[in-house]
């Protein structure tokens, strides 16, 4: 008897079916069988069948005698023949992973349930890319105790990622129904209410593959018989439901058929024509005026809209409306506002209500439009359009001028107020690159500026001109300029070739190692570098403004990673890791940075190197902090080299320097003069005003919230722990919160928060939010010391602080006992804090003056003076050993 | 059946290798066909067995740091080609590198196991956690070290084929420590890693009654910060650095042990807690990993100097206690012993079969 069965339906499929079977023959479970179930196909079929036998006696083959129509029965006809006491099936486009079933199988063994549910992926055959199916549903892999512990797994309803007891399923009489195209939607509802015991486990074991060109049952969604089927499908699943005494489970049933059986239509629904909509929302009507409102609550605003334009049967609306669910989300045509919230479209009605999107509430440069194209054509290598631009929030204030930015080239358009609203552009541009060309709206009053793609009809015809075409996919469809890729003459080809072959970063340290032996540096060029590049900020442009205020005769190349434009208009830059920085770090006889030039690369012998740290604090640092304690010592002996560079190091206080140096073997001079850095905010000078770039509302206060990375999770948005959402229900009338996140990490505000909180992540200069803002909060960041300068609130949001100083990271100092202000761990502890926050202020400002004492004392506002005087003024008169010294 | 072990360098000293001659003298004494290759030459190579019952392969005769791109293709099929030479069995990778390095040449007829020797945490800080998600998923079984490893590899690197094996214990001591002795015992390179600065603050900050010592055995380049962390933490005198101690010597110093004290930032499987075990030594460990817990000493949360010194203290108060702990760690250790393991790589071989 062999360990697992494996049914493969088929019909009509004779060129892929051997695929799928392979699949299975491949198995690393080697003993099987294969129960392919012809659902009486008229094509080669049979007698590739037979070959598939003949070449391994895994395969057995049945076939009825007249077609079914539908998956049910053929899989029937295989659960009737397994031999195993285990089955799966497969769908003869499909593909099985090669451990699926060795895997399940072990895993049914192991924890005796009825059935093992694993991921699915979905394979786009185009490109080959792998995208799993709702993959939080799989997460963990786990033992569920009937399907009422988690209702939500009603969205995996596919039969086919799963492993079954033969006996559960004989036992509890659970067949396929025969009649319909989701039998699977009714199968898995019954499994799910038969079963008390079931399991899930997180890896792939089923490759859902997708042509282009499908015309498989599930996705032949544009025939109206398939949303009837599908309707069918969820009424037979309900009853399934209440047959079993689990009408409980009705809500999370339906709310799988709202969030995804419906959004299957919905989504391509701009797609289709004004008769199939409305034929379509005449067959799910009776359905969804069934499902009790509070279900209808828990979807997402805009499905709920659909929801109620198709109860309401408001076809054209229904159309506009879906074409906001896929894509970027764009706004409606129309909304209006009553007592605090927004509804889509132009009258108040409950089911209307779209308040929790925050649309109306953005500032002006995230605020959204709606530009559609009503006509387009092609002028010779021109393309004409007229654009039809929606402001339903009433962005646009009286002044501004508007343009639309194709690539690199942006043309001024002169948009006029259309006779039913909104503004009607006449435009016509060349496209030149692929790009999604944009309309922007720049206020004059301060020159911010908003963009929002343009939408098209998703049925355009892609328009040919020579060397572009303009056209549109997906269900979004917005307007995409697609450039035909020109053919580089040969010899261009050929070096670029070359060149990349050659611009290895081995090849690179090998050259400068070269150079640094032959070419002595320069004494008068600088190398400047902050945040690894990413940046013109900190220390090194403290130190760089008052080296250019004297006028010293030194040439100072800037290091860039990325954006030029915070850069100084007059510096020299050079890219970072680039050969050009490559042979300006040899030739330079001064380096000055504030994290570390590249590690590999050893100083020139007489350059010297100042660094000036980008900061001080709690956290473990050097040789303490995780990636230099991990098992390997190379990271150690690298970091051990890069210090060994240093010629002057910038202290900020004594407490820096007690620890610092010796957690990074430092033992050369340190400046004790203060940080360059925090001068600005000694002398509450700032560069840029915070509050107008930021669009600060007048009269909202600032909240500053800095949260620092976490070693283990860099980049992945887990630093922003404090609940955005609830702060902003909160506290958004009277506070907007700027969320400055670590260089390191990566946060998207999602845009339902825009509103309340500004992304400054990249914004080009810290000390100038500090200064704008009216408190902190951040959990262990560096940014606290700098902040105390201020002398303006802190709040800590420490909820992790046990994880984090114990194994995260670890810390020198017990933050709760040393903070300059409350210790939260809840964001409703945080809301109450932030309500009463000059009593919190005000009872720990003994706390904060210690605090204070301990990281600034130093600081008086002349330190860059000071380093400068030293460092560079200093070697032209005499070379000369710095030793530490103490402010006066 | 053939069972080829693969490693990076198969003869220098270092638990990897331990491991790995141990099973393959072990497998082999079953009468499987065994081959342990080296891909490198170690730079002083170091005997396991004296007589071995397998056969040994070094694919290339320069140190590891010491390769070029031509020499490590001719190396490359070489390996191919002795691979080729191999009868119907397994081939064992034992580290993620050697995955990258050697699963593209493994013949059909050798079904392919990825060994990892870390622990998830330590995987999951570092290159390791992408290399087996992308590397090992594709192999025919990966093997860690304890079943929470195998656990948390399948739901973080959506592995479909995680499996769990122990490393064994070389030997099975008649003998167990008295504990009497008055001493608590840290083993380990003197390294960041091993952070015998918390196992120092955690035994100063415990209350050791007089007589008790720390003593911790091992080199490396933290020895003088450490000398002076004891110092500061005020048990300069009580902290004894012992260096290193050769392995023929170590059961006199589990003998001589009363407490083992286990601080590591990361550890997979640490040998010196099953052999401390087998003992009958009892141990306090930072819970830093399934293969920790899977050995079964007192767990404190990862960091947390305070409660390990506390339970430190505690099994320096009670004798009995300590006797107690320690009947029960060489009961646990019981399941590592060599005749276990081979049954649970042969139960392996026979899963693969399938």
């Amino acid at each position: 008897m062999p360990d697992c069965t494996v049914v493969v339906i088929t019909y009509n499929d004779a060129a892929r079916l051997p695929r799928a079977v392979r699949s299975v023959l491949r198995q690393s479970l080697h003993d099987l069988e294969v129960v392919i179930a012809d659902d009486s196909s008229t094509d080669e079929t049979p007698r590739v069948a037979e070959e598939l036998m003949r070449a391994d006696p895994r395969v057995r083959y049945l076939r009825r005698h007249a077609n079914s129509g539908g998956c049910g029965a053929p899989r029937n006809d295989g659960l009737d023949a397994a031999a195993a006491p285990y089955i799966m099936f497969l769908d003869s486009d499909d593909e099985l992973p090669r451990h699926a079933c060795k895997s399940l199988l072990t895993e049914i063994e192991r924890t005796g349930a009825d059935f093992v549910s694993g991921q699915i992926s979905r394979l786009y055959e185009w490109n080959g890319r792998m995208e799993r199916y709702y993959p939080s549903l799989f997460a963990r892999r786990r033992v569920v105790e009937g399907i009422r512990a988690e209702p939500e797994l009603f969205l995996d309803s596919f039969t086919t990622n799963k492993l079954y007891s033969v006996r559960f399923l004989r036992d509890r009489m659970l067949r396929f129904p025969e009649d319909i195209l989701y039998e699977d939607h009714v199968f898995s509802t019954e499994l799910y209410a038969s079963s008390h015991r079931f399991a899930i486990v997180p890896w792939v074991v089923y490759h859902w593959r997708r042509a282009r060109d499908r015309s498989s049952i599930s996705l032949s969604i544009k025939e109206m018989e398939n949303v009837r089927h599908r309707v069918v499908a969820a009424r037979r699943s309900d009853d399934v439901l209440r047959r079993y005494g689990a009408g409980d489970l009705l809500p999370a049933r339906q709310e799988r058929f709202l969030r995804q059986d419906l959004r299957v239509y919905l989504n391509p629904l701009p797609t289709r024509d004004r008769v199939w909509v409305k034929e379509f929302a005449a067959v799910v009507r009776p359905y969804l005026a069934e499902i009790p409102a509070e279900v209808l609550h828990r979807v997402d605003p805009m499905t709920r809209v659909c929801c109620h334009l198709i109860l309401d049967d408001r076809i054209d609306d229904l159309r506009i409306a879906a074409s906001s669910l896929a894509g970027s989300k764009a706004p409606p045509r129309a909304a209006v506002r009553s007592e605090g919230r927004t509804y889509w479209g132009t009258t108040v009605a409950a089911g209307m209500d779209i308040t929790g999107l925050r649309l109306a509430e953005l500032p002006f440069s995230a605020s959204r439009l709606r530009h559609e194209v009503t006509e387009i054509t092609a002028d010779g290598d021109r393309v004409r359009m007229t654009v039809h631009t929606y402001d339903p929030f009433g962005a646009l204030p009286a002044g501004w001028k508007a343009f639309l930015r194709a690539g690199r080239v942006k043309i001024p358009i002169e948009p006029r107020p259309a006779g039913e609203g909104g503004y009607v552009s006449e435009i016509t541009f060349t496209p030149r690159a692929s790009c999604e060309p944009r309309i922007g709206f720049t206020r004059l009053s301060d020159g911010h500026t908003t963009t929002d793609r343009l939408m098209v009809d998703p049925g355009l015809r892609p328009i040919e001109l020579p060397g572009a075409n303009v056209r549109t996919d997906g269900y979004a469809a917005y307007l995409r300029v697609r450039s035909r890729s020109h053919v580089r003459p040969l010899l261009g080809r050929i070096k670029r070739a070359l060149l990349r072959r050659l611009s290895t970063p081995g090849n690179k340290l090998r050259c400068y190692k070269a150079l640094i032996r032959l070419l002595p540096p320069r004494r008068n060029l600088a190398l400047f570098e902050s945040d690894v590049g990413k940046g013109c900020t900190g220390s090194p442009r403290a130190v760089y403004e008052e080296v250019r205020r004297r006028g010293l005769p030194i040439e100072v190349v800037w290091s860039v990673a990325g954006d030029r434009r915070a850069f100084p208009a007059a510096a020299r830059l050079v890219r970072r890791s680039s050969w050009r920085y490559v042979w300006t770090m040899a030739r330079a006889g001064i380096w000055v940075d504030s994290h570390g030039f590249p590690l590999d690369y050893p100083k020139p012998r007489r350059t010297r190197y100042l660094q000036t740290w980008h900061g001080q604090g709690i956290k473990t640092i050097g040789f303490d902090a995780p990636d230099l304690r991990a098992d390997f010592d190379q990271p150690r002996a690298r970091w051990r080299a890069a210090v060994a560079r240093w010629d002057a190091l910038v202290s900020p206080s004594e407490e820096f320097s007690r620890r610092f140096p010796a957690s990074n073997g430092y033992t050369g001079p340190v400046y004790r003069y203060g940080t360059p850095r925090c001068d600005a905010l000694v002398r509450g000078t700032s560069r840029y005003d915070v509050r107008e770039r930021l669009e600060i509302p007048d009269g909202r206060k600032v909240l500053l919230y800095a949260p620092t990375y976490r070693d283990r999770a860099k980049g992945s948005g887990v630093s922003v722990r404090a609940d955005l959402e609830l702060m902003a229900e909160e506290l958004a009338g009277e506070w907007v919160v700027v969320l400055r996140t670590h260089p390191v990490e990566k946060y998207e505000v999602p845009s339902h928060l825009r509103y309340f909180a500004r992304p400054a992540g990249s914004y080009p200069e810290i000390n100038d939010l500090m200064l704008a803002s009216d408190a902190l909060l951040t959990d262990y960041s560096s940014v606290m010391c700098d902040y105390a300068l201020t002398g303006k609130p802190m709040l800590f949001y420490i909820d992790d602080w046990d994880d984090y100083r114990r194994s995260e990271r670890g810390v020198y100092h017990d933050l709760p006992a040393i903070a300059p202000g409350p210790c939260v761990t809840t964001t409703r502890e945080l809301i109450d804090r932030i309500r009463d926050l000059p009593a919190a202020h005000a009872s720990c400002a003994d706390r904060y003056a210690a605090f204070r004492e301990l990281w600034c004392a130093d600081e008086r506002g002349d330190a860059a003076a000071r380093i400068v005087d030293d460092f560079f003024e200093a070697r032209f008169i005499k070379e000369r050993f710095i030793k530490e010294r103490r402010v006066s | 059946m053939s069972v080829v072990f693969a490693c990076l360098d198969a003869d220098t000293l270092g638990g990897i290798q331990q491991v790995t001659h141990t099973l393959a003298q072990g497998l082999a004494g079953r009468g499987h066909d065994v081959h342990v290759i080296g891909l490198h030459r170690a730079r002083s190579p170091f005997r396991y067995v004296d007589e071995p019952l397998y056969r040994q392969h070094v694919i290339s005769h320069t140190p590891m740091d010491s390769r070029s791109r031509p020499a490590r293709w001719a190396a490359d099929r070489r390996l191919a080609r002795l691979l080729g030479t191999m009868r119907p069995g397994f081939a064992v990778m034992t580290s993620p590198g050697m995955v990258t390095r050697m699963a593209g040449a493994v013949p059909a007829w050798l079904r392919p196991i990825g060994q990892y020797h870390g622990s998830y945490e330590h995987a999951r800080d570092c290159w390791h956690l992408g290399s087996i998600r992308t590397r090992y998923a594709e192999l025919d079984q990966a093997v860690f070290l304890s079943r929470d490893d195998a656990w948390m590899f399948a739901e973080h690197a959506l592995l479909p084929n995680a499996w769990s094996v122990p490393n064994p214990l070389g030997a099975w001591p008649e003998e167990v420590s008295a504990l009497e002795t008055p001493r608590v015992l840290g083993v380990g390179r003197l390294e960041g890693v091993k952070r015998f600065d918390r196992l120092i603050s955690a035994f100063a900050r415990s209350g050791a009654p007089p007589g008790w010592e720390l003593h911790l055995i091992g080199d490396g380049g933290e020895l003088d910060r450490l000398r002076a962390h004891a110092a500061q933490e005020g048990v300069g005198e009580r902290v004894v650095f012992r260096g290193r101690v050769p392995a023929a010597e170590m059961p006199r110093e589990y003998l001589d042990a009363s407490i083992l004290a286990v601080t590591s930032e990361h550890e997979g499987l640490p040998v010196v807690l099953l052999e401390s075990a087998a003992h009958g030594v009892p141990a306090v460990a930072f819970d830093v990993s399934g293969g920790v817990r899977s050995a079964g000493p007192v767990l404190v949360p990862p960091g947390d100097v305070d409660a390990f010194g506390q339970e430190l203290a505690t099994l320096m108060d009670s004798a009995q206690e300590r006797r107690r702990l320690g009947a029960t760690a060489r009961a646990t250790a019981e399941a590592f012993r060599l005749d276990h393991v081979l049954d649970g790589w042969e139960s392996l071989f026979a899963h693969i079969e399938r």
